[in-house]
C-alpha cells in the first residue's frame, strides 16, 4: 500500500510498503477513506517531538471501512463505515473506565519511554513517535486499528465522510477545549490560535454558553474564519497591537473569565521573546517556546480558567507562575478523551448544529503530502485545513 | 493493608529472600540496593480483577509463555518446574525451579534451585485501597552483579527492566485480555538511525504473544 512515512526532520515521503495485518484479537483492519494532516503533525515534521524514528507511518485523523477485524472484536463486521478516535484506549482500565480515555493504562507498548518523561505513560496514539506507542498512522491507505472493538465510531446515516472526519481529533480537542475553560452562560472566552482546533473551540465556546469570544492570530483568512464563526478577532501582529491591552480593552480592564491556549510549543511572536525561545531550544536549554502559554497566564482574568488543548512536549522556560498563583487561576489540559465526545458530537452534526466542513481548504492526493507538508508548516495557500483521499490518482 | 506486606524480611526460612517490604510498621521501605553480587528489582501494578484471579493467572504455568518475555516453555517437573528461555542471541537457557509459598490469592515465592539461572522472587496479591482492584507486586533477586546486569543490557536483556515489563505485561494481559504489540506492523526504511533508536527502545525485545499464540 501507499503511505506517508516520516524520513527525519522536515522530510516526508509517500512510499509503498506491506500492508498492515491483524495483530492482536481486538485489531481490525482499515481501508481508509479519507484522512487529514492535522497541525500537531507539524511538530513531528520540525523534528519538536522525539523519539521519531525513519520510516514511521505519520497520520492520527482517517476513517475509513472495515476491512477485517480480529476474533474478539464482535461489534464491527466487514464493510462497517467508522470514524477512529487518534487515542487508543483498552476500554478495561482504571482510566478508561473513569471516561479518562487518554490515560489508558494497557495501549502503550513503549510506556517505559513515556514513564522516564513524564512520570506515566498516557494512551498510546497513531503515528505520533515511539514515546507515544510506535503505531503506524493512518496517512495510508490501510490501517492496523487496535482495539476498534472500544473506539470505532459506526456511521451510520449517510452523511459524507467530510463532514465526520473531524470526530477523529479535532473537534472533539476543540470542544473538550471549551469544556475545560470552565464556561458559564455569559462568561468572554479568549482564544489563542484560529488553526483546526482554535475553529472549533470558538464554535464550542458558543454551544457552551459563551456570551463574547476573542480569537487572536496572524493570517487574514483564519481571522476571517473566526469572525464568520461570530467572534471578535484579535491580529497581533498589527502595529501597535498589545494583546494584553486588547483584551483589557475588551473586557472592562477584567480580563477574559476563560483563555484557550490552542497553540502549543511552536508559538510564534515578533519580539525578543520568540528570539530567545527560538535560541534557548536550539541550545536544547529548554525543549518548548511557550509564548501564548505565557500571554494567557498574565491576560486570564482573577480566578478564571485557562485550558490548554495546544501540544506541549518537555520542560518550558519562564512561565510566570507567580501570576497563575497570585491570581488564584485554574488550568485544565491533556489530550482529549477521545471516546467521551465522539457519539455526542457526532449527533450534533446530524441535527445540523455544525458542519465541520467549513475548514477545509485543500482536497489532496496521497502524492502531494510531502508538498503539501511544507505549505502547511509555511502557511501559504491560505491553507485551513488538508484533507487526503489516499486512493485519488490525481488532484480532486 | 494485607499482613504480607508487614511481614519483616527474613522472618521465615527463605535465605535468599527479602519480602517484598514496601510498608514496615506504616513506614515506606526503600527497595533493596545493587550490592555484594547481587541485582534486586520491586516493581508495582494495580489491577482491575481480584486477588484471586491474579494468583491463578500467575500460578498457571503452562500459560507463563503467553505473558513473560522470552519464556518458550515452563512444565512441572516432580514438586518443581523447569523453565526454558530463549534469549535474544538464540540461545536456549534452562532452569528449575522450587515453589517455596503458595497460598493462594494472596502469595507466591520462589527460588532457582539448578540450571543456567540463579533468581529468587515473591509476588503479592492484595486488594487496593478503596477497592479499586488488585496491587500485585513483585520483589526478585537475581544472583548477579553490576557487570553481568551490564552485559545482558548491552546483549539480551536487563534483567531488571524484563521484570518491570513482565508485570506491565501481565496487567494489560490480565485486563485486557491481549498485550499490546507494533511488530508486525508496516513502516518505510529504518535506515541506520531509525535501526539504532528502535533498539535503544527496546522494541527488538518481541512482545509475549497474548491470546494470539500459536500452539508450536
Amino acid at each position: 500500500m501507499k503511505a506517508l512515512c516520516w524520513m527525519g526532520k522536515s522530510k516526508v515521503e509517500t512510499l509503498n510498503v506491506a500492508d498492515p495485518t491483524l495483530l492482536n484479537p481486538h485489531d481490525a483492519i482499515l481501508k481508509i477513506t479519507r484522512t487529514a494532516i492535522c497541525g500537531s503533525d507539524l511538530h513531528l515534521f520540525d523534528g519538536f517531538i522525539p523519539t521519531m524514528e525513519s520510516g514511521d507511518i505519520l497520520g492520527h485523523e482517517f476513517m475509513g471501512v472495515v476491512e477485517e477485524v480480529g476474533k474478539e472484536v464482535t461489534n464491527l463486521k466487514r464493510g462497517d463505515r467508522v470514524v477512529i478516535p487518534f487515542t487508543i484506549s483498552c476500554g478495561r482500565c482504571f482510566f478508561c473506565r473513569q471516561q479518562m480515555w487518554s490515560a489508558c493504562d494497557n495501549t502503550n507498548p513503549n510506556a517505559h519511554l513515556m514513564e522516564a518523561m513524564y512520570g506515566y505513560s498516557g494512551s498510546a496514539l497513531f503515528g505520533y513517535s515511539h514515546m507515544m506507542g510506535g503505531y503506524a498512522g493512518g496517512q495510508a491507505q490501510y490501517v492496523r486499528v487496535p482495539f476498534a472493538n472500544v473506539g470505532a465510531l459506526k456511521i451510520e446515516s449517510d452523511l459524507p465522510d467530510e463532514k465526520v472526519l473531524f470526530l477523529s481529533d479535532i473537534f472533539p480537542t476543540g470542544y473538550m477545549a471549551a469544556e475545560n475553560a470552565n464556561i458559564h452562560e455569559g462568561d468572554t472566552v479568549a482564544i489563542w490560535g484560529c488553526g483546526p482546533v482554535g475553529q472549533f473551540a470558538i464554535a464550542s465556546a458558543f454551544m457552551r454558553g459563551a456570551a463574547r469570544v476573542i480569537a487572536i492570530d496572524r493570517f487574514p483568512e483564519r481571522l476571517d474564519m473566526a469572525r464568520s464563526l461570530g467572534a471578535i478577532t484579535v491580529d497581533y501582529t498589527q502595529e501597535d497591537v498589545s494583546v494584553l491591552t486588547a483584551l483589557k480593552d475588551l473586557t472592562g480592564g477584567m480580563g477574559p473569565d476563560c483563555a484557550i491556549d490552542a497553540v502549543g510549543l511552536e508559538s510564534h511572536f515578533n519580539d525578543m521573546q520568540h528570539i530567545y525561545d527560538k535560541v534557548k531550544t536550539a541550545l536544547f536549554l529548554e525543549t518548548d517556546r511557550p509564548g501564548v502559554l505565557r500571554q494567557a497566564i498574565m491576560a486570564v482574568r482573577k480566578g478564571g480558567t485557562l485550558s490548554i488543548p495546544g501540544v506541549y512536549g518537555g520542560l518550558l522556560d519562564k512561565v510566570p507562575f507567580g501570576a497563575a498563583f497570585g491570581k488564584g487561576i485554574q488550568m485544565r489540559m491533556g489530550q482529549t478523551h477521545m471516546h467521551k465526545y465522539m457519539k455526542p458530537l457526532l449527533e450534533r452534526i446530524e441535527k445540523g448544529q455544525i458542519d465541520p466542513t467549513f475548514l477545509i481548504s485543500h482536497r489532496i492526493t496521497l502524492d502531494e503530502a510531502p508538498k503539501m507538508y511544507e505549505i502547511w508548516r509555511d502557511k501559504k495557500e491560505k491553507v485551513s485545513k488538508i484533507v487526503i483521499d489516499p486512493w485519488a490518482a490525481k488532484a480532486a | 493493608m494485607a499482613d504480607a506486606l508487614k511481614e519483616t524480611p527474613h522472618r521465615e526460612d527463605l535465605p535468599r529472600m527479602g519480602s517484598a517490604g514496601i510498608l514496615r510498621d506504616g513506614r515506606y521501605m526503600a527497595p533493596p540496593a545493587d550490592k555484594d553480587g547481587k541485582t534486586w528489582v520491586r516493581t508495582t501494578a494495580q489491577i482491575q480483577a481480584s486477588p484471586l484471579d491474579c494468583y491463578e493467572l500467575w500460578r498457571n504455568y503452562a500459560a507463563v509463555p503467553l505473558w513473560q518475555e522470552q519464556i518458550k516453555e515452563v512444565r512441572l517437573k516432580g514438586k518443581n518446574s523447569h523453565w526454558v528461555m530463549q534469549t535474544r542471541n538464540g540461545k536456549t537457557i534452562e532452569w528449575d525451579e522450587e515453589l517455596m509459598q503458595d497460598e493462594p490469592g494472596k502469595r507466591m515465592a520462589w527460588r532457582t534451585v539448578d540450571g543456567d539461572s540463579y533468581n529468587a522472587g515473591e509476588v503479592i496479591f492484595e486488594q487496593a485501597p478503596g477497592d479499586r482492584g488488585t496491587i500485585v507486586t513483585v520483589l526478585q533477586e537475581f544472583g548477579q552483579g553490576r557487570l553481568k546486569t551490564l552485559a545482558d543490557s548491552l546483549l539480551n536483556r536487563n534483567p531488571k527492566q524484563a521484570v518491570i515489563e513482565n508485570v506491565r505485561h501481565f496487567k494489560a494481559f490480565m485486563e485486557t485480555g491481549e498485550i499490546p504489540r507494533t511488530e508486525g506492523q508496516p513502516h518505510g526504511p529504518r535506515g541506520v538511525s531509525g535501526t539504532i533508536k528502535a533498539e535503544a527502545y527496546g522494541e527488538h525485545i518481541d512482545t509475549p504473544p497474548g491470546l494470539e499464540r500459536k500452539a508450536s
